[in-house]
């Protein structure tokens, strides 16, 4: 088989890894040890597997992993700062955001990229940007909460706040 | 699944992705966003070309039409000014309908087209908006009307050529009206019908012309000729919309497939249509 060296910061490291050209992100970051990263669907459906790369939320099953080459991806194991929590991972706790786990790397993930553009969003916003990480257990209103209660936390920077009816997750 | 892929090439210039395109021999394969390409899962495929970084990703004014380059992401499509006010933000619109935030930030126009899925969402918009398609080979670039372009995808004639560019007239006058109009199963589901319509009245509220395009109704997104051809002149009321909306059904050709009936699917072209209609009437400052 023929291979190919991949070189990407992971979680604030860099690493360089031997991957075969058709390698998909998903099973590179599981074979590497990123269990965070969950298998889902395979078909970019449901999230579960869901990264930042430089930023923005990917869905790693539908990435080749040859595709992140220089990019900085970040997996959930890269959020917390040692034993400091990201807010949006202590938010999801407080208000009992998960039930079995599987979806949340995703949803924290999702809602990671949507703070780190729109720091104060509406509850619409917030369900439009976590449409696609899908919930087999519990439902969507307890991590929505979690990620409005995370995003009051951080310095208020707009006057006004947008409040539109829920109209993705239903 | 794709164990059988020997090399992996990020060129930084359209010709280079040509070159490699050709030298693949038919077993090389476009990368943009991957969302299609990857769930296609094709095991013939020996080589993959990552277009993302050829200069592709753009949009421009030029003169009197709009040039999205093909590795334009729908998120990119979405947040666009340019994009957002051409046509009443229809491209936009129907961008922000394809899929979820994380396939939106990656797939692209290019893919969306060429990938050729009845169901693509920015094509019923590109039909009623008259774009053209850029395709690029070893012979240098061609413009292809998109009908032409669906029409020709996977002959021998367009078999080693890449998508480059889409371009779109940019509309002007005044009294116009567009819509997309989609119906899926949820908000992120792939289309059972999409309709894009756009149309211009006079001061009279006369139809001087009328655009009408369905998808997932047909081998490839279909203009609605007949339906188009008996509203121009009209005026725009209630009863020319409804004629209208009884006549597409008799334009398209839909199947039963995982997503819906034939019946259904005729049935909602109806709808969808009257819909599309209203809403353009309205943007035009007609009242129904």
């Amino acid at each position: 088989m023929k291979t190919m060296e991949l070189r990407a910061t992971v979680n604030g490291q860099p690493r360089q890894w031997t991957i075969a050209p058709g390698d998909l992100l998903l099973d590179v970051l599981r074979r590497e040890g990123f269990f965070g990263v969950k298998r889902g669907c395979e078909k970019g459906e449901c999230g579960s597997c869901a990264v930042l790369v430089d930023g923005r939320l990917v869905n790693s099953c539908l990435m080749f992993a040859a595709q992140v080459e220089g990019c900085e991806v970040l997996t959930i194991e890269g959020l917390a700062e040692g034993e400091q929590l990201d807010p949006i991972q202590g938010a999801f706790l407080d208000h009992g955001a998960a039930q079995c786990g599987f979806c949340t790397p995703g949803m924290i993930l999702a809602a990671k990229a949507l703070l780190n553009k729109n720091p104060h969003p509406s509850e619409a916003e917030v369900r439009e940007a976590m449409a696609g990480v899908l919930c087999r257990c519990t439902g969507y209103i307890k991590p929505v909460e979690a990620v409005l209660a995370a995003a009051k936390q951080q310095p208020a920077k707009r006057a006004t706040r947008k409040r539109e009816p829920a109209q993705v997750m239903r | 699944m794709f164990e059988q892929v020997e090399a992996f090439y990020r060129p930084s210039s359209v010709r280079e992705a040509i070159r490699l395109l050709e030298g693949g021999k038919g077993r090389a394969r476009v990368v943009a966003g991957g969302t299609d390409l990857v769930v296609g899962g094709d095991s013939t495929v020996r080589a993959l070309i990552d277009i993302t970084h050829s200069g592709l990703t753009y949009i421009r004014k030029q003169g009197g039409v709009c040039a999205i380059g093909a590795a334009t992401t729908m998120a990119e499509l979405e947040q666009s000014p340019a994009i957002r006010g051409l046509a009443g933000g229809l491209l936009a619109r129907a961008a922000a309908t394809c899929g979820s935030v994380q396939i939106r930030g990656v797939a692209t126009v290019g893919g969306n087209i060429a990938n050729g899925s009845p169901a693509a969402d920015l094509v019923t918009p590109l039909l009623v908006l008259d774009a053209v398609v850029v395709v690029a080979d070893a012979n240098g670039r061609r413009k292809l009307p998109i009908p032409e372009y669906l029409a020709a995808r996977g002959t021998k004639g367009l078999r080693r050529s890449l998508l480059v560019e889409v371009t779109v007239p940019r509309p002007l006058g005044r009294r116009c009206g567009w819509s997309f109009q989609k119906l899926g199963r949820t908000a992120l589901d792939i289309s059972v019908v999409n309709v894009a319509a756009g149309l211009q009245v006079d001061a009279s509220g006369r139809i001087q012309w009328a655009r009408l395009s369905l998808g997932a109704v047909a081998p490839t997104a279909i203009r609605a000729g007949v339906a188009e051809e008996n509203l121009r002149g009209r005026r725009l009321d209630a009863e020319a919309v409804a004629e209208a909306a009884e006549g597409v059904m008799r334009e398209v050709s839909p199947i039963t497939d995982i997503r819906a009936s034939a019946a259904y699917r005729r049935e909602m072209c109806r709808v969808l249509t009257r819909r599309a209609l209203e809403e353009c009437a309205a943007q035009a400052g007609c009242a129904l």
